[in-house]
């Protein structure tokens, strides 16, 4: 979901992903950075993003990542169901507001 | 291909990947150098922080992959390695299949061909072919036979029965003498002629290439001479000539105006080179029942409508059965062209398939057997793969593709087995010997092929298979896995395999027994030395009995004048073949009066001298006896014994028969193939007559000399002392030179005459013989294999006992007692299936009961010594074990 979202903002290629990850994240997430690319290996499978081989500014051949229209789609499923788990959370761990014993 | 364009592909995504990897680690190197670390340090840091790159590949590469196919893959590629460790089971158990998949493929193909494949006519269904059904108390089960139709049945057929288009061919189908003119200067061609009516090629929807079909008016008696040609006479005598639609053709001697060709690979029933109009009435060959009927159901009508308009069209004729035999009836029903004319062969053909089947299900036993030995032997490799992690299903899994690989291969092998066995049979067969034109290995066949060889993939799969998930863990590890187990199991699929090879063995051996019996009748004359020809004289030359007899007098004395011919005479029809069924009048004695079925034969004088039949009293016709002398006829013993009550031969002579004929000798039985009985006894000595060639068809009886001749081609014999060379090149200058138009359609020994028919006996004594012997062949393997095996495994075990004091006999005995009791077990169990499985032989069987003492003695003879045998050969090798050697091996 991360890496969707971060590619929908802008195409990028595996090593800035993950230093935009790491960043946005204020270094909470500690991961193996090679983690990241069996994701995206599956997300490519999935059609997810596609992936082509270009110069990235810095001179370097680097393989930007993009998210494609089906990627899209499954980001705001994903997105959407996420937020309706976090509102379940979030009503649960709620002191004392539940409707059920709100005054009449 | 898809799949080949997926795996190159893969191959590119997986090196994007890993350098998409090593682009990663660069550009982190870079990093961390620009915050001022040295290189081996940012190399170190960057590795670490990116973690294990040989994994995160691995798990990359991951999604791309098919798991089943690569694992299957994986498992197929470690059978075939396991497989190739073990040639000698590889190369029994391929052997076992190639041939009992071969067998199954070759009898499948026949049945195929027979039973199964669509007939090549349009609308198959709709054809059809007329049977009788007798009921009553006199009635054996099972009274269901084609009948053939006399004039009058075919009259109210083609009238009253409107639901069919009815049509007839001759039930008696000879050739005739074609002259043609084109090629090769007026020579006369001997060719097959099919004799139908109007609607014959309708029905099958066979529209000529050229012309048309006989018309009405050609099928009316008497009407147009007509002729349709197959293409292959077209080609070969007429070359082709597209402008041979109403020529002149000269075929027996007459003209017929030829109004058809039919298109190249036209089939009929018939399988006819020429076809002629039938005419039918009811004078002539009419009078008796001489015709075969096919009839094709009308749009619109059902066979149900067909059925009951036929029984009504045929009332007189099942009223006629009804007051000859009181209490029986009678009853008239239509069979699918394809079931009627297979129904001669049907019975032998699924008979060959059970026998097949039997062949199929010895192999599987032993192949489970062996497969189970394989299993067992490797219970310490199938411990350790569960110990370090493997399902049970994983195990299974394997031991399922090794199984299908094998059955793959076997079964490729046992369809080109099949293919070289199905030549080797269609080689075997008579020509014309199967209704149908070819036997071919087509798609149904090869998925029968296939299917069997799955099938026993699953058979010989599944003991083994359930036997590896009782594997438990610890014991076969810590032992040193001898595989001791599966003994019982074993034992018991090779009694099963032996009681069935019993049961093929049995049913050979009475095949053999009846054939035995046929071929060693006493044949009543001398069957070596003779030569016959034949010729037909369905020719306008020869109805007028003046020439008829001038030929018989000047060919059988040309004949006499070939040097080294001791004898040569003429005959209707030889021993050993069909004859011609007639009545004859009982005029004195007795029966006086009666009117009796004999088999009549016309001879030219010196006919039993040159097949040495002896004469047992009276004399034999002379050239005195001429048409306008005393009536004479000889008859046989059997014609003697029955109709004069006499076994004194000299009895019967003076007889009067047909008022007039005074019967002036008896000579022996012979055997000949009879229409006069109902049973189908292949060869049978019975009442026969004999009448003089200058007697036949005189008088008002003259229009039988063409109907004899349309059916039968007589048959000149003659008798040498020394083989001579060219016999049948002089035989037939002999013939030219009293007619050049007369060309003799073949040369037979008496031998010849005898395999025809016995045809059917003999191949199926070969057939059944050969998967016999093939049963044996596989039983010996088995018992073979659990011999030997137990002689492997048992080495240290006899080593010791040998040690401690045992003979080495004893061990062998012992050894040896597995395999003997599981055959004697079988042998056991065989003769009870005998019991019950070969009485539906007893239809085949002549000359022997089915509880045949020679035939079970003959089979206990070949099983001990097989199974003697087979013993044997392993346990010898247990003189050559050596206790010492065995106990430091502990």
């Amino acid at each position: 979901m991360m890496v969707l979202q971060s590619l929908r903002r802008q195409p990028m290629h595996g090593y800035a992903l993950v230093q935009h990850i790491k960043q946005r994240s204020n270094d909470l997430l500690q991961v193996e950075e090679g983690s990241l690319y069996p994701a995206l290996q599956r997300m490519l499978k999935d059609n997810l993003v596609s992936a082509d081989w270009e110069i990235s500014s810095s001179n370097r051949k680097v393989r930007t990542y993009r998210i494609t229209p089906a990627g899209i789609k499954h980001l705001e499923r994903e997105v959407s169901s996420f937020e309706q788990m976090l509102k379940g959370i979030n009503l649960v761990l709620s002191p004392a507001e539940s409707p059920a014993e709100s005054p009449a | 291909m898809n799949w080949l364009r997926q795996l190159s592909a893969r191959q590119q995504i997986y090196s994007d990947l890993s350098e998409e990897i090593q682009q990663h680690l660069a550009e982190k190197v870079d990093a961390l150098m620009t915050d001022g670390m040295g290189r081996k340090e940012a190399e170190y840091a960057a590795r670490r922080e990116f973690g294990n790159v040989t994994r995160i590949e691995e798990s990359g590469r991951e999604p791309w992959r098919w798991p089943k196919m690569e694992s299957i893959l994986s498992d197929t590629k470690f059978a075939v390695r396991q497989l190739l460790r073990n040639p000698g089971f590889t190369l029994t158990v391929i052997l076992t299949l190639a041939l009992s998949i071969g067998v199954n493929t070759a009898i499948f193909s026949l049945v195929n061909a027979l039973l199964l494949k669509t007939l090549p006519y349009p609308q198959p269904e709709r054809i059809g072919v007329l049977f009788a059904h007798y009921t009553g108390p006199d009635i054996s089960s099972g009274g269901e036979d084609p009948i053939n139709l006399d004039g009058q049945m075919w009259e109210q057929l083609r009238d009253n029965v409107p639901a069919l288009t009815s049509a007839l061919s001759a039930g008696l189908n000879s050739g005739v003498n074609l002259q043609a003119t084109t090629q090769s200067a007026n020579q006369a061609k001997y060719v097959r002629n099919g004799r139908v009516s109007a609607h014959y090629l309708d029905i099958l929807g066979l529209q000529p290439l050229l012309g048309r079909n006989f018309s009405l008016d050609e099928d009316r008696p008497s009407g147009p001479r007509a002729a349709i040609l197959s293409y292959s006479l077209w080609h070969t005598a007429f070359n082709s000539n597209p402008n041979i639609l109403g020529a002149q053709i000269l075929l027996k001697s007459e003209a017929y105006t030829v109004v058809g060709v039919l298109p190249e690979g036209a089939i009929t029933p018939l399988n006819a080179e020429i076809y002629t109009s039938l005419q039918p009435s009811q004078q002539g060959e009419g009078e008796g029942t001489n015709f075969s009927c096919i009839v094709r159901l009308r749009d619109g009508a059902t066979w149900q409508q067909a059925d009951s308009q036929l029984n009504r069209a045929f009332a007189v004729r099942a009223a006629r059965f009804a007051s000859k035999n009181p209490g029986d009836s009678m009853s008239f029903y239509t069979v699918p062209l394809q079931k009627g004319q297979s129904s001669r062969l049907r019975p032998e053909a699924l008979a060959l398939m059970a026998a097949a089947a039997f062949i199929l299900l010895i192999a599987c036993a032993n192949l489970a057997s062996l497969t189970l030995v394989r299993v067992l032997r490797r219970q310490s490799e199938i411990a350790t793969r569960l110990a370090l992690g493997a399902t049970s299903w994983q195990i299974q899994r394997q031991f399922w593709v090794e199984n299908l690989l094998l059955a793959l291969i076997g079964g490729a092998f046992g369809l080109g087995t099949g293919y070289l066995a199905l030549r080797g049979l269609l080689h075997l067969l008579p020509e014309h010997f199967l209704p149908v034109a070819s036997v071919p290995l087509d798609g149904r066949v090869l998925a029968f092929t296939a299917g069997v060889s799955l099938l026993t993939s699953v058979f010989f799969g599944m003991l083994p298979a359930l036997t590896t998930r009782k594997v438990d863990l610890r014991s076969a590890i810590a032992s040193r896995a001898v595989a001791g187990g599966g003994i019982r199991l074993r034992q018991t699929l090779i009694a099963g395999e032996v009681a069935l090879t019993v049961v093929l063995l049995a049913a050979a051996g009475l095949l053999i027994r009846t054939l035995v019996h046929f071929e060693t009748l006493p044949p009543g004359f001398n069957p070596s030395g003779v030569l016959t020809a034949k010729a037909s004289l369905d020719d306008a030359h020869y109805r007028d009995p003046a020439a008829f007899r001038r030929l018989m007098n000047e060919s059988v004395a040309a004949m006499n004048q070939i040097p080294g011919v001791e004898n040569a005479a003429v005959g209707l029809t030889l021993p050993y073949e069909r004859t011609l069924n007639g009545g004859v009048i009982i005029s004195d004695g007795a029966q006086a009066g009666h009117q009796v079925g004999a088999d009549q034969i016309y001879i030219t004088p010196h006919y039993f001298a040159t097949l040495q039949m002896p004469i047992l009293a009276g004399r034999d016709f002379a050239a005195s006896d001429g048409p306008d002398t005393q009536p004479v006829a000889i008859v046989n013993l059997t014609f003697a014994r029955k109709f004069f009550r006499t076994s004194n031969p000299a009895e019967a002579i003076g007889h009067i028969v047909d008022k007039t004929t005074r019967i002036i000798g008896v000579v022996a039985d012979t055997q000949l193939s009879s229409g006069l009985s109902d049973g189908t006894t292949p060869l049978i000595s019975e009442e026969t007559i004999y009448v003089p060639t200058s007697q036949f068809a005189t008088g008002a009886n003259a229009p039988m000399l063409a109907v004899v001749h349309v059916w039968f081609q007589p048959s000149w014999i003659v008798r040498y002392a020394q083989p001579i060379e060219g016999l049948s090149a002089h035989m037939q200058r002999a013939l030219s030179g009293v007619d050049p138009n007369l060309p003799f359609s073949g040369f037979y020994s008496m031998n010849d005459l005898m395999a025809t028919t016995l045809a059917t006996q003999r191949v199926e004594v070969a057939l059944l013989s050969a998967m016999a012997g093939l049963a044996l062949l596989l039983s010996a393997i088995g018992i073979f294999s659990l011999v030997a095996n137990m002689v492997l495994q048992r080495t240290r075990e006899i080593g010791i006992r040998i040690a401690l004091g045992s003979t080495i006999s004893q061990a062998m005995v012992q050894i040896g007692s597995s395999g003997a009791s599981a055959s004697a077990l079988g042998l056991l169990l065989g003769l009870v299936l005998c019991a019950f499985a070969l009485r539906i032989m007893s239809s085949q069987l002549y000359g022997i009961q089915v509880y045949d003492v020679p035939t079970i003695a003959g089979v206990l003879l070949a099983l001990g010594a097989v199974t003697f045998l087979a013993i044997t050969i392993p346990v010898l090798k247990i003189a050559r074990v050596d206790p010492a050697k065995t106990l430091r091996e502990e």
